[in-house]
């Protein structure tokens, strides 16, 4: 018998993931006023969707990755983190998360009603 | 994810909120003695600056799942220009012609550096309660 819950490898990694973009947001948040700081991002979405759309591609070995933005555009003191944006991006990341959660809880509760039977 | 790193989010948000902590305690101090022609080194007060270096892991780098340790305060440096030069004769501390060297402190710059500080101690507050949020949802699942 097959036990494993469809989705829920996939969902724990976006957790995974979105944790790490947490802590990515939070180190560029906090450092808003240091000068010269270069702001990062977690690339993931879109690895994930390309191992998943491939015939016979692992989505198991797909890892977030951390890269230097240094695409937005830099203040006057050569720091280029957008307060507005970060915070912004704070709540979308957050908010994933909790929807990656609620849908691993709402399958481990269909398991759990098969099993009881209830 | 390490269990050292779980919870690692709030230790850099808390990076964050000491550090804009303390340039709200220079600036509060720089405020106090806009006035005082007296200082510690001699001389008129000068107005202090902090300055804030990013605080990272070892060879962060080059790994995918860097160690982010968020900010410091790493340096307190005294603003060194011209200081403003007051006629005050009766004062004590004034030279031979009358003038007294007053501190460089602007008032203006002092109060917008304060509302600066506030706003990022602010953001990343907001930060940590998100934190907070995501966790509390994670722990959810062991209850359902």
């Amino acid at each position: 018998m097959d036990t494993q819950l469809s989705g829920v490898g996939a969902l724990a990694q976006l957790m995974d993931a979105a944790a790490l973009r947490h802590r990515v947001l939070a180190q560029n948040v906090a450092n808003v006023n240091t000068p010269g700081y270069t702001r990062r991002e977690v690339a993931f979405e879109a690895d994930l969707a390309k191992a998943l759309a491939a015939p016979n591609g692992s989505a198991a070995a797909v890892k977030p990755t951390v890269t230097v933005d240094e695409t937005a555009p830099d203040r006057a003191d050569g720091n280029n983190v957008d307060i507005d944006r970060e915070m912004g991006a704070l709540t979308k990341n957050a908010l994933l998360y909790q929807a990656a959660a609620q849908i691993v809880a709402s399958r481990v509760a269909s398991l759990r009603a098969a099993i009881t039977g209830r | 994810m390490p269990f050292d790193t779980l919870f690692g989010a709030s230790a850099i948000s808390g990076t964050g909120m000491s550090a804009e902590r303390y340039r709200m305690e220079v600036i509060a101090n720089n405020i106090a003695n806009a006035n005082s022609t007296r200082s510690a080194n001699g001389g008129p007060y000068r107005r202090q600056d902090v300055v804030f270096a990013e605080l990272l892991g070892e060879a962060t780098r080059t790994t995918t799942a860097p160690v982010l340790g968020g900010v410091q305060a790493v340096e307190l440096v005294e603003d060194q220009s011209e200081l403003p030069r007051v006629y005050s004769p009766g004062h004590p501390d004034a030279d031979a012609e009358g003038f007294v060297r007053m501190p460089n402190v602007q008032l203006p710059l002092e109060m917008v550096s304060l509302l600066t500080a506030a706003r990022a101690y602010e953001a990343n507050l907001r930060a940590a309660q998100t934190f907070r949020q995501m966790s509390e949802q994670a722990l959810n699942l062991l209850r359902s």
